[in-house]
């Protein structure tokens, strides 16, 4: 009696974990499903739907292009942090913590109201200003009389660099967490053969790091996504700001946050699964070897 | 023969921390072709003696000459130096993402600048005089401790150095894997590499070694040839010493 109570409870706990692991994902496609079929058979959804979608690209490509910026800007600002040089690692310690103690809400208003204008007002006073011009796509006849305005530089890049610097310090303690974990005697093995430190961290160290933080940082790019919502409040047309505009023009809030919600959803499931799956696969590496 | 020595190290001082001083005014030659072993306590001050040899550590006062080069020195290249002095450490220090030919050749193409079929080739005889040829594609977390040192060696050894640095070499592994370390590295010693060995592996010491230097709290207490050493030595602190390891 006793055993077999121990062996159902077991047995509990096993489709407990086994739910925890496939099981929410397949109830969450299950869910997926539903939602798509309601979608597509309700006229005001397909219409919000239609209206949101049409910011994917925006918002897809903000969090593409802030992500390889905060990738170099992270990894460059780790070297900083570890540095021997005071002058480079206080540098790089000033830009971790200013960026990391101000909400990202602040630094895209910063960005978007404050640098932007004031880098415009710089080229726009400067001979780079036709180029500039050219470059951000004015009307080529305007050109010569004319000069660069803010509202020229596409709204996406305005608020770029406030998400590549802010999570570029963020990553920047992913990566310095990562070169720290490595041993100091594979450095002290790379000069002992009369490698440099650059050949040695490029060989040696960084290729060891970055595998070890691979989930941190597919983790990285998983909030940042879901961060590129606070674009908005600036006016960036991604799927967040259209959603509102979408709603306060008809008052359909729910469609439009249940269609801005499940596309939202299904792309952080999907990036969180491969993390997941990272995390694992390295961890199942590290057990055999 | 050549009268000056290939290591010479002159009044070496280091201190760590302000306050722990790892070597007190120790003064060591090594000529080419010579095996020095190396004894003393735990915390004696041989592993700092051993990497001040190639400038991982810096001596605080003091002044080392390696090949005619002058190491303490500024302008001295300290990368070309450490290019031709190998080192092998307790550790093994393997490099865990690279096989164990990977191992052996990166150095080759990235400081020697040999191109990948040479770096290969030597890599293979270097693991074949080390006598694990068939592991060339394995991971060192495949390897046992004894092949791990073994590689580590043929991955020094495939820099064709001048002089090979051995730190505790066998004081990682499961005794029944040292001697197919100290077998490689008797081998070395007979082909006339000069090398300076710290080892607790006394039987080595009276195979191989031309002298033996016994350190103590950071000084260099002893110097002498193993034969003398074992028979005679001078110190109480070294007697007390060997009664403990032999
Ligand atoms: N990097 C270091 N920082 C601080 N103290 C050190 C460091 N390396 C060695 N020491 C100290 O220097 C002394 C000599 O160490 P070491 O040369 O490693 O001795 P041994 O190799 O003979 O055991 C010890 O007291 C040790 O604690
Ligand atoms: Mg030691």
């Amino acid at each position: 009696m006793v055993s077999s109570e121990r062996s159902s409870n077991r047995l509990i706990k096993q489709i407990g974990r086994r739910f925890s692991r496939r099981g929410w994902l397949l109830a969450f496609f299950a869910l997926d499903l539903l939602i798509i079929y309601s979608i597509s058979n309700n006229e005001k959804l397909i219409d919000a739907w239609s209206f949101v979608i049409r910011g994917i690209g925006v918002t897809v490509q903000i969090t593409i292009w802030a992500f390889l910026f905060a990738l170099v800007i992270g990894l460059i600002t780790a070297l900083g942090r570890i540095s021997k040089n005071v002058l480079i690692y206080n540098i790089a310690t000033f830009y971790v913590e200013i960026f990391r103690g101000l909400p990202l809400l602040v630094i895209i208003l910063i960005f978007a109201f404050v640098v932007t204008p004031a880098i415009v007002d710089w080229i726009a006073q400067s001979p780079l200003d036709d180029l500039a011009q050219t470059i951000f796509g004015a009307n080529p006849e305007t050109i010569t009389t004319t000069v660069l305005r803010t509202r020229d530089i596409d709204s996406v890049w305005r608020i770029m660099l406030a998400f590549a610097l802010t999570y570029g310090a963020f990553m920047s303690e992913v990566f310095r967490a990562g070169i720290e974990s490595i041993g100091h005697g594979q450095m002290e093995a790379a000069r002992s053969l009369g490698m440099t430190y650059v050949q040695a961290m490029r060989f040696i160290v960084l290729p060891q790091a970055v595998r070890n933080v691979l989930p941190a940082l597919a983790n990285n790019f998983v909030f940042l996504l879901k961060d590129t919502s606070l674009a908005s409040v600036v006016a960036v047309p991604e799927i967040s700001q259209l959603t509102r505009q979408y709603s306060s023009n008809n008052f359909r809030y729910p469609e439009g946050l249940l269609v801005l919600s499940f596309i939202y959803a299904n792309l952080t499931i999907v990036l969180s699964t491969i993390a997941n799956y990272l995390e694992i696969s390295l961890q199942a590496e590290k057990r055999e070897g | 023969m050549d009268k000056s020595p290939i290591i010479s190290m002159k009044n070496i001082s280091k201190t760590f921390g302000g306050f722990v001083q790892a070597l007190r005014e120790v003064s060591l030659d090594v000529y080419a072709g010579e095996v020095v072993v190396i004894i003393g306590p735990s915390g004696s001050g041989k592993s700092t003696l051993l990497r001040c040899i190639n400038h991982l550590e810096t001596a605080d006062t003091g002044e080392i000459w390696v090949d005619g080069i002058h190491l303490t020195h500024k302008s001295t290249d300290i990368n070309k130096i450490r290019a031709e002095v190998g080192m092998v450490f307790q550790q093994f220090n393997l490099f865990p993402h690279k096989t164990a030919l990977e191992n052996v050749m990166l150095a080759q193409q990235v400081v020697r600048k040999r191109d990948r079929s040479e770096a290969e080739r030597v890599a293979r005889m270097q693991l074949e005089k080390v006598g694990i040829p068939e592991k060339a594609d394995v991971y060192p977390a495949k390897l046992s401790g004894g092949q791990q040192q073994r590689v580590a060696i043929a991955r020094a050894l495939a820099m064709d150095p001048k002089i090979m640095l051995f730190d505790e070499p066998t004081s990682a592994l499961d005794p029944e894997m040292i001697k197919e370390v100290l077998d490689v590295m008797l081998d070395l010693a007979k082909e006339g590499m000069t090398m300076v060995v710290v080892t607790h592996e006394m039987g080595f010491a009276r195979a191989a070694a031309d002298r033996v230097v016994f350190m103590d709290e950071g000084r260099k207490i002893e110097e002498t040839t193993p034969v003398a050493l074992f028979e005679n030595p001078e110190h109480d602190r070294l007697k007390l010493f060997l009664s403990k390891i032999l």
